[in-house]
């Protein structure tokens, strides 16, 4: 089964510089991402985790293991701070 | 909340119920003050008499008696401390407003919004007028705003505590304001090109630093006076944010308690 990733479609955000300034209305809270996760924030939008491990990989010539596992810590701590959900592919 | 629909609107200025504004033009805007109460009428038109405008066009705000209350929300609504703004597409209510400080801060809050869609925004800085144009020194709490306006020679000061900005006319624009600090100030009507942004921080020598986009959207976010909470209200201002930064240098200013910050802001 994959998982498919959505943005938290309350936050206002914008690209600038190749990195991503994102703002939560409700608080005000701005968060920040570096350049690897304004890449998989631009392209996470209704992607699988196999599609956006396969992006990195594409991207940083890295192993899609190793994209994976990156990508898998990347979510965790972007899910802890309710900038992303990750859920079940409703398609499986 | 459509806050299109306010920018360019029109709103015919009548007494209401024998109440004659006070009308008053801020960064632009001009405004109707409705206020029933001689006791807040008076201390408003003194507080705001460099401000005062007549306009056929004024956004009127009409002030409720203080012990109104209310809990319609209208378009946007924000409670602070026992005073409400109340805030819809053809006008403004104040209720609960029992002191002119008060006022004062609704009259800021509601201009956060009503300048939003015209790509306008509240900042808290210093704005001193030098050759004809306007720098804008900024930064948050004790960051030196006011010192920085009490070393500019006097006249040169539009404001030493919250900077209007604004896009019109095809450059972005300073306005005076009457929001003041610690000058407390009646303040200057006018608006000049503005040549920079300086976001202030105290050191042991004057230097300038041009700073990134990023590095200033960053530094810009946590002082500009924002109080909507909606998605689309901080798309805007990160819109109106973007566009700034882009069209104009934005700096970090090293300075000690001395004007000669100016030499290196005129190098």
């Amino acid at each position: 089964m994959s998982e498919t990733v959505t943005r938290n479609p309350k936050l206002a955000w914008r690209e600038i510089d190749g990195e991503t300034v994102i703002i939560s209305p409700e608080d005000s809270h701005v968060h920040e991402l570096n350049e690897t996760a304004s890449l998989v924030w631009k392209h996470a939008e209704g992607q699988t985790l196999d599609q956006l491990a396969q992006r990195i990989s594409a991207e940083y010539e890295v192993s899609r293991e190793t994209a994976r596992a990156d990508l898998e810590e990347l979510l965790t701590a972007l899910g802890e701070k309710q900038l992303v959900f990750v859920a079940p592919d409703s398609k499986d | 909340m459509h806050l299109g629909k306010m920018a360019g609107s029109v709103h015919p200025v009548q007494p209401l119920d024998g109440c004659l504004p006070l009308q008053i033009s801020i960064g632009s805007v001009p405004l109707s003050l409705f206020i029933r109460e001689r006791a807040l009428f008076e201390p408003a038109s003194r507080r705001y008499r460099e401000f005062t405008k007549d306009s056929a066009e004024a956004f009127p705000i009409v002030l409720k008696q203080p012990e109104t209350q209310t809990h319609e929300t209208g378009e946007f609504s924000y409670l602070l401390d026992d005073a409400q703004l109340i805030l819809r597409s053809r006008g403004a209510e104040f209720h609960g407003v029992r002191h002119e400080f008060a006022l004062d801060s609704l009259l800021r809050i509601l201009l956060t919004m009503v300048l939003l869609p015209q790509r306008g925004f509240l900042l808290h800085g210093a704005t001193v007028v030098r050759d004809g144009r306007a720098y804008v020194f900024f930064g948050r709490s004790g960051a030196g705003k006011s010192t920085v306006a009490s070393l500019s020679p006097q006249g040169s000061v539009l404001t030493d505590e919250i900077s209007l900005l604004r896009y019109s006319n095809g450059s972005w624009q300073a306005h005076g304001t009457p929001f003041w600090g610690e000058f407390r100030a009646a303040g200057i009507n006018q608006m000049f090109p503005v040549a920079g942004l300086y976001l202030l921080k105290q050191a042991d020598h004057e230097r300038v630093e041009l700073l990134s986009m990023k590095q200033a959207l960053r530094a810009l976010l946590p002082c500009v006076l924002f109080f909507a909470s909606e998605k689309r209200a901080h798309e805007t201002l990160l819109r109106t944010l973007m566009r700034l930064i882009a069209e104009l240098p934005c700096h970090r200013l090293y300075f000690r308690r001395n004007s000669e910050f100016w030499r290196v802001i005129a190098a």
